[in-house]
């Protein structure tokens, strides 16, 4: 594959993330690459969120090592190439006093110099951010008076006014309805064609968006990596990705309703 | 205008008075919003213990209050953010202990007297033209790093892991936040008294976050209700001879009802 010849954007080797004696993550070594479309999958307690966090330097892993952009973590500095959306982005505390605006302000924060005001531009930018996720009709309204899908596009309003390389999104449909689902994976699949954006997000809603994805990871305590999702979506494949723990498959037999062998 | 105005020591009240209002109600934004409210109080009570060694020693009971009240905040970030330990046990584990330790140092140094009673309750007669030139200096020092900050802050108070993962100084900024309180607190007490700082910090926001507006016209209502209590109350305490402190808090809590009641949804 060409993209091999490029420095990935995140680069994980043998990462491991041990607490008080429950290993969460066991050698994972994975590359994400400038473009790509990637969801990750996986039962509930299978670290996924505990790699995204360790991407992202919220978490120290026990061994291993991330590079972004290839560089150390304790020597990156330009944290403005990424946009994280966390899980909770939708269940916002409604008393917040911020406005739309007020929030997707806040991705031009850390851009900025400490003495500077917001200048022209970064009024020109978080106004694109917010046309490009349609709520610039909201921009005076107060966050927590916002629908959980309008909530969300704000959150991601917010990731794109740094100007990101890359959108990484955790659970981001937790406490949205389906039409604002289905909006929201053509709004990803858009920024990730139109803008050139990278986009990582976990899910559990792989049957929703496997025509658009690149690649899928599956996180169990170790990781799998499929560069042909479509295949992937079968159910023996979901079975034996799932596998480790036969308790957590009843649970997402939904996922292959209708398909024997589940 | 007002009779009250002839003597200077209500002239240099009202100036200290306020500045603490201003001081109080913008860094109470971020307290409030940080879910800190219970810092404000421990920070008091820190500040204390400076008072209780200033009394006895001899010295500036203020500037060792700013001293005792900025390392005391600076042991409570390092346990919140270096132990698993629960935040509002370690304030109030901070709070008692300090007290504890004020009352001791007090009581072996005899000082338990008046000039006590006016640090715990404040006292509008008891600001010195010294106090003023230190509430002055502090009190522009904190305010010009509140407002350099500002944005920074607001973003972490919204999302802390968020707002690290775009690239911001949360730790320092923390570390900032709670001296800039500390130093606040302290130059607070001699006006509204170590038992009562805490409300004029937390309540003007707590009242302004009814009107459910943006973060600026929040921090500005606050500003406003911090304001015009530190007035009304000090007023009140002049023809009335009650501590500042008290008055000062009680119309404060009276607007927060009055906020309270008129955005009832």
């Amino acid at each position: 594959m060409q993209l091999e010849f490029k420095i990935p954007i995140f680069d994980v080797k043998n990462l491991s993330f041990i607490v008080r004696e429950n290993t969460i993550l066991s050698n994972i070594s994975l590359e994400i690459f400038h473009g790509e479309y990637i969801a990750i999958i996986g039962p509930n307690g299978g670290g996924k969120t505990t790699l995204i966090r360790m991407l992202l330097g919220l978490e120290k892993p026990t061994s291993g090592e991330v590079r972004l952009f290839g560089k150390k973590m304790k020597n990156f500095k330009e944290w403005h190439k990424i946009g994280f959306v966390p899980q909770r982005a939708s269940l916002v505390d409604e008393n917040f006093p911020a406005t739309v605006e007020d929030i997707v302000k806040m991705g031009r924060v850390a851009k900025r110099g400490i003495f500077a005001g917001f200048s022209k531009e970064d009024a020109e930018v978080v106004e694109d951010a917010m046309a490009k996720m349609d709520i610039i009709h909201l921009k005076d309204k107060m966050i927590g008076t916002l629908s959980g899908g309008q909530r969300q596009r704000t959150m991601i309003a917010r990731a794109l006014a740094s100007s990101p390389e890359i959108l990484i999104l955790d659970e981001p449909n937790t406490g949205v309805d389906m039409v604002s689902q289905q909006r929201f994976y053509k709004l990803l699949s858009k920024l990730n064609k139109e803008e050139n954006i990278t986009i990582v997000f976990i899910t559990h809603d792989i049957g929703v968006i496997a025509d658009d994805i690149t690649r899928l990871f599956t996180i169990n305590q170790q990781a799998a990596i499929c560069n042909n999702p479509k295949e992937t979506l079968s159910c023996e494949d979901m079975s034996a990705l799932y596998g480790i723990d036969a308790h957590l498959i009843s649970n997402h037999k939904h996922d292959c309703s209708g398909e024997s062998g589940c | 205008m007002l009779e009250i105005f002839d003597y200077e020591f209500m002239q240099r009240a009202f100036i200290a008075g306020l500045l603490i209002a201003t001081l109080a109600s913008i860094s109470g934004t971020f307290i409030v919003l940080k879910r800190y409210s219970l810092m404000s109080e421990t920070l008091a009570h820190s500040a204390l213990v400076g008072v209780a060694v200033g009394l006895v020693a001899g010295y500036n009971p203020l500037w060792v209050a700013v001293i005792v009240a900025v390392l005391s905040s600076w042991l409570i970030e390092y346990l919140r953010s270096s132990f698993s330990l629960y935040s509002d046990a370690i304030l109030s584990i901070i709070l008692s202990g300090s007290l504890a330790l004020a009352v001791i140092i007090v009581s072996l140094g005899g000082a338990f007297n008046n000039s006590l009673f006016s640090y715990l309750f404040g006292s509008i007669l008891s600001v010195s033209s010294e106090d003023l030139v230190t509430i002055m200096l502090f009190g522009s020092l904190a305010l010009g790093l509140l407002l350099i900050f500002s944005k920074e802050l607001f973003f972490i108070c919204y999302d802390e892991e968020v707002a690290k993962t775009s690239g911001i100084k949360v730790k320092f900024l923390n570390f900032l936040l709670v001296t800039v309180v500390a130093i606040i607190i302290a130059l607070s007490i001699r006006v509204v008294g170590s038992l009562l700082i805490g409300a004029l910090m937390v309540i003007p926001t707590a009242a302004a976050l009814q009107f459910r507006v943006g973060f600026k016209n929040t921090m500005l209502i606050s500003l406003v209700f911090a304001l015009f209590s530190v007035i009304f109350g000090m007023t009140t305490s002049y023809y009335y001879s009650l501590p500042s402190g008290a008055t000062i808090v009680l119309s404060v809590i009276a607007l927060f009802i009055i906020s309270l009641v008129i955005n009832k949804k």
